[in-house]
């Protein structure tokens, strides 16, 4: 009886991790390829990150912008005016703000992310 | 001080104090950097065994960049890379902008030229090396050909004046025009010396009293969200022997269409150059009383980058290099001489900012070469990272 229920608690408790780990994954965006899997973006920021996408990935990889660490929007307003411009860059002045959009939104995930990391440590 | 000399200080005192007199501004930093390595594999040797490097096996390419923001209007950008040469100074540069429309670049850099050099680190374009025209040591029969049309980077001291300007939101137009030292060559040079140009080891300095110049003008349209194409024309010319005598003159056209991620890219690039046939005697040919003082290098590539699939790219490119003109006696070359290279190649994204390349590349000679042969093949197997 007591195999029974300490086999019952084990499953239960590897069901709710994984589950746990599902519902975690899918409020995270994932990476695909050089970018990001956009059917994980939320949809309000879809159209920005597709715009960022194509814009961005014209003269450079897109892990400069996505793994860069900064997530101080004055800092990216700055980045993105510099691309913006860059010869040929293709980047219209009225897509800043759409472009600037996406990089608040993955900012703002990347600090979850880490700080979601440092948790545990800071626990200790 | 001299009224000339004051000419000169005048400006950089006003710069200065226009930089360091702007309204509080934190000073923002960004580093980038990119790394390949790339394993050149070909049977075919343009030289004897034992005679110097062969460019074929393992070559690395990295580069570290940091730009600081000084204010609003000016940043500093550094740049440092590693290749087959060593520590090389990519660039080291400060921008001034006044508008969109005027940025005052001062310092070493690459001026303005054609559609690829945009894109010349490694870890921005998908194949492990560059179209013919631009190469810089990767390509077969490299002492023979001494390099491309205009290897690239091709950083250089000087002062550029660009900007760009929006008509509406669907044309972009670009201009640059730039003043700098200059390639350099020895007097009795039958070519651009490349390694004296840009070498520090041999002074970042210029071999003589003459400027080069040329600039860049650009058009690009878009024609959907997510398709545009490019027309751009670039020049450069300058005096490279130090009596400044010898003159270069580079032009060249380019085309980019993008649609989506897929990209077409063509560009043709023409060196036109003096020879110095003070001594004939040194030249293959018999050297006319009228012209044969002077050669051409032209070529072109054709390119399609092709996504597959988010992780895996195939690229196809067509590369076309052609020298006519008097030969040095000892040159492998005729006086017509030309290359063409086919590429067939695929890159593969291991993970966001690091991708495998490979490429095979199947060449074609006019020239038989060292090795008895017209044609070759070789092969690329790379890995390529950014961060």
């Amino acid at each position: 009886m007591k195999r029974t229920w300490a086999l019952a608690l084990v499953t239960v408790v590897v069901f709710a991790s994984v589950l746990s780990a599902c519902v975690k994954s899918s409020q995270r965006v994932r990476a695909l390829g050089d970018g990001l899997d956009a059917r994980t973006i939320p949809l309000e920021y879809r159209a920005d990150y597709e715009l960022f996408a194509q814009r961005c990935s014209k003269c450079h990889s897109l892990s400069r912008p996505l793994d860069n660490g900064r997530i101080e929007d004055r800092f990216w307003a700055g980045y993105v005016e510099r691309m913006r411009r860059q010869p040929g860059s293709g980047i219209a002045p009225e897509e800043v703000p759409s472009i600037l959009r996406f990089l608040h939104f993955y900012s703002t995930e990347v600090a979850a992310d880490v700080e979601a990391k440092s948790e545990p440590k800071e626990a200790k | 001080m001299t009224t000339s000399r004051w000419l000169v200080v005048a400006p950089l005192v006003a710069l200065v104090m226009a930089l360091f007199t702007a309204p509080a501004w934190a000073v923002d930093r960004n580093v980038a950097g990119s790394l390949q390595l790339d394993y050149h594999l070909s049977p075919e040797r343009s030289t004897p065994v034992g005679s110097g490097p062969t460019f074929r096996g393992f070559t690395t390419e990295a580069a570290l960049k940091l730009t600081a923001e000084i204010s609003e209007q000016a940043s500093v950008n550094f740049k440092v890379c590693v290749g087959c040469h060593g520590f090389e100074t990519d660039m080291v540069h400060l921008d001034y902008r006044f508008a969109d429309e005027l940025n005052v670049r001062v310092g070493r850099f690459s001026p303005s030229f054609g559609a690829f050099n945009l894109r010349h680190d490694p870890a921005n374009h998908r194949l492990s090396d560059k179209p013919l025209v631009y190469d810089m040591g990767r390509m077969l029969r490299v002492r023979d050909w001494n390099l491309g049309v205009l290897p690239s980077p091709f950083p250089d001291n000087g002062v550029e004046a660009s900007g760009t300007h929006w008509f509406g939101s669907k044309t972009q137009l670009d201009y640059a025009a730039h003043l700098v030292s200059g390639f350099k060559g020895s007097t009795a040079g039958a070519d651009l010396d490349f390694v004296q140009s840009r070498s520090g080891s041999l002074y970042y300095v210029d071999n003589n009293d003459q400027p080069a110049y040329g600039g860049r003008l650009a058009l690009t349209e878009r024609f959907s969200q997510n398709g545009d194409v490019t027309l751009g024309a670039s020049l450069m010319r300058g005096a490279f022997d130090p009596g400044a005598k010898l003159t270069y003159t580079i032009t060249g056209a380019d085309l980019t269409l993008r649609i989506d991620r897929t990209n077409l890219r063509i560009e043709y690039l023409m060196r036109r150059q003096d020879l110095d046939v003070s001594d004939p005697t040194r030249y293959r040919y018999e050297v006319p009383a009228k012209g044969g003082d002077s050669f051409v290098k032209h070529g072109g590539y054709a390119e399609l980058e092709l996504p597959v699939t988010a992780s895996l790219d195939l690229v196809g490119r067509f590369d076309a290099l052609y020298r006519s003109g008097n030969v040095l006696v000892d040159s492998p070359l005729q006086a017509r001489s030309g290359i063409f290279r086919y590429t067939l190649g695929t890159a593969y994204s291991l993970r966001r900012g690091l991708r495998l390349k490979y490429s095979t590349e199947l060449w074609s000679f006019s020239d038989t070469g060292y090795a008895g042969r017209n044609e070759a093949v070789s092969m690329h197997f790379g890995v390529a990272t950014a961060f």
